[in-house]
């Protein structure tokens, strides 16, 4: 829109009318999110029936199979379990972290510093790296736990049917628990003195300060945080596709995972139908969650 | 000597010395991956297989990076016909261009709606404005997937299949919340008696715009568009699932590497590491604003 002449557009966009200025995102939106997310619906009561090469109207078959799919709930399990595990571990570790390094001491800048270069590795990337660290032959991480006896020598991570999940997870840990430091170590930083230090001179304890004073003043960009993470997590694929394509077997089956596997396997419309699903859910949760926490923008 | 530092150990100093252990040492726990990715790109084939690990005491090849930068091809012609695990060809500057092309091409198509919209949202508010933010917020939300299986099929329909234009579309559309939401805070951050004062003077709206507030909205500007490079650099399933043959972003071909007879490692990190670097350098750039960033322009540092 920048590239009109110079003299046309100005007079155009001069009222103060908001229009001329949202419509380009207006347009944006409706084209490649309303009309996709309506083409959703349309392709879940639809199937791609291989006998007659054509994607023809089902009814309501694709919403009967999701609900009576054991593979669908499997990956609805796993989808849960991945989600809330990954936010609880990276929210308190990622507290412990950002109460360590929020210091104005020399040497704690850089280590932010360090700790902001996971968030910028491509995840199919990180996925790579630890397939390499996780290989079951010559993996660094299982010749660790091997050497300290956490698994016997003949035990595998990606390939175990219980281990594999927490191996995708180890990733997602790695990489997304310093998103959480740096968010909280600025909310740690823009919180007043007054109150901790007369609570320091009223003789309170450290965990009680924590517990009274910390949690309550963060609590918004804490909320922040968790909404923003829960997202990806409930969205992630990369790690999985990379590391372990949803197996062994289903063990590791998210809902997007299996969303894109079963769309792959031309089954566009039970596809989409699980896409569907978890895209609703995460809109009610989401905007739930908003609404409860009182997050504003 | 030894009896000073011991003095001055004690209390508080002690408590000092031991935060700093301790940082330091979770900061390496998380930069050791990286380390022994980028070991991995310049070792030979039995070092990276060596158990205990070789973290330091590797023989340095860069065969790797000549591979996928195509240096190779220029000096070792004879090799050609080599067989390699995966049988194929490590050549990827056609991936790290379509790469470039597609970051920089999603960056510029964010960033001229999101300014457009974000100055507007900020100085011009409209009715039912909490809603609209919501939308957008929304938005943010959906599964790459439910947004990637009905776009292929639109696309297969209007030809955008494969092509450079369709995915920068798709990542501009992936990156306009958070570039919407934070030029929004950064717009907000100007105080708006600048517009008010000037368009008393007789200014127009897009004179005000485009003259005062975008030069001073410079910085928020260059963190955007830093982080909507940095998303779209990193983006996984929507190029998986809107190319066929011709087109590969870096995180897509980098699977590729895997293959039915064996994984090209150290290829596929030279290729990882040569990704990272670019993006290490952005972010360190704009670390000031990278909070604010993180959180949709909602935390301020």
């Amino acid at each position: 829109m920048t590239s009109q002449k110079s003299y046309s557009l100005p007079s155009f966009m001069n009222s103060d009318s908001s229009l001329p200025w949202l419509l380009p995102l207006i347009t944006m939106l409706i084209v490649f999110a309303i009309i996709p997310f309506f083409y959703n619906i349309y392709l879940s009561f639809h199937e791609f029936v291989p006998a007659k090469r054509a994607l023809l109207f089902v009814g309501w078959d694709n919403w009967i199979r999701l609900f009576t799919d054991g593979v669908f709930w499997g990956s609805l399990k796993v989808s849960l379990y991945y989600t809330f595990m990954c936010l609880v571990i990276q929210l308190v570790l990622g507290m412990g972290i950002a109460l360590l390094i929020d210091s104005d001491d020399p040497g704690f800048g850089i280590i932010r510093s360090l700790l902001t270069l996971t968030l910028v590795i491509p995840p199919a990337i990180a996925g790579m790296i630890f397939l390499i660290m996780e290989d079951a032959n010559y993996g660094l991480i299982p010749w660790l736990l091997k050497s300290i006896g956490l698994i016997g020598p003949e035990d595998t991570i990606l390939a175990d049917p219980t281990l594999a999940l927490w191996g995708v997870m180890i990733v997602d840990i790695w990489q997304w628990t310093p998103f959480m430091v740096l968010i909280l170590v600025a909310g740690l930083r823009s919180l007043p003195s007054e109150p901790f230090e007369s609570a320091v001179i009223d003789g309170a304890r450290p965990f009680q300060v924590f517990r009274r004073l910390t949690l309550p003043m963060l609590h918004k960009v804490i909320a922040v945080a968790v909404l923003i993470r829960g997202i990806d997590l409930w969205r992630m694929v990369d790690y999985v596709f990379v590391l372990t394509s949803g197996g062994p077997g289903t063990a590791t089956y998210t809902l997007s995972l299996y969303s894109w596997q079963r769309f792959t396997f031309v089954q566009w419309g039970y596809g989409a139908t699980i896409s569907l699903f978890s895209l609703i859910v995460i809109l009610i949760v989401g905007n739930a969650f908003i609404h409860f926490a009182k997050v504003k923008w | 000597m030894h009896l000073f530092i011991l003095r001055r150990l004690n209390g508080k100093d002690l408590n000092k010395v031991f935060k700093q252990v301790l940082g330091w040492l979770i900061a390496a726990i998380f930069f050791f991956p990286i380390y022994f990715w980028i070991t991995v790109s310049i070792k030979k084939d039995k070092d990276i297989f060596a158990l205990p690990p070789k973290l330091f005491n590797f023989e340095v090849s860069f065969s790797a990076y000549e591979e996928v930068f195509g240096i190779s091809r220029f000096l070792y012609v004879e090799d050609m016909g080599a067989v390699r695990p995966g049988g194929g060809d490590f050549y990827m500057m056609p991936n790290l261009v379509d790469s470039i092309i597609i970051a920089l091409g999603s960056t510029g198509l964010a960033m001229l709606i999101s300014i457009l919209a974000a100055y507007s949202l900020s100085r011009i508010p409209i009715r039912g404005q909490q809603h609209f933010m919501g939308w957008i917020l929304s938005t943010r939300m959906m599964p790459p997937v439910a947004v990637a299986i009905p776009m292929f099929f639109i696309y297969k329909n209007i030809g955008l299949m494969d092509t450079h234009l369709g995915i920068i579309i798709i990542h501009a559309l992936m990156n306009l919340p958070l570039a919407v939401l934070l030029m929004k805070s950064f717009f907000d951050d100007i105080p708006k008696d600048i517009d008010e004062a000037a368009l008393l003077d007789g200014a127009t709206r897009f004179f005000v715009f485009w003259r005062l507030i975008v030069p001073l909205a410079i910085g928020g500007i260059a963190a955007t568009a830093v982080l909507c490079f940095i998303f779209s650099w990193t983006e996984f399933i929507f190029v998986l699932m809107l190319t066929q043959t011709g087109l590969k972003t870096i995180p897509v071909v980098s699977t590729s590497f895997v293959t039915s007879t064996g994984t090209a490692w150290d290829n596929m990190a030279a290729l990882g590491t040569a990704a990272i670097i670019p993006a290490f350098i952005f972010i360190l750039l704009v670390q000031r604003h990278l909070v604010r960033g993180l959180t949709l322009g909602s935390v301020k540092q």
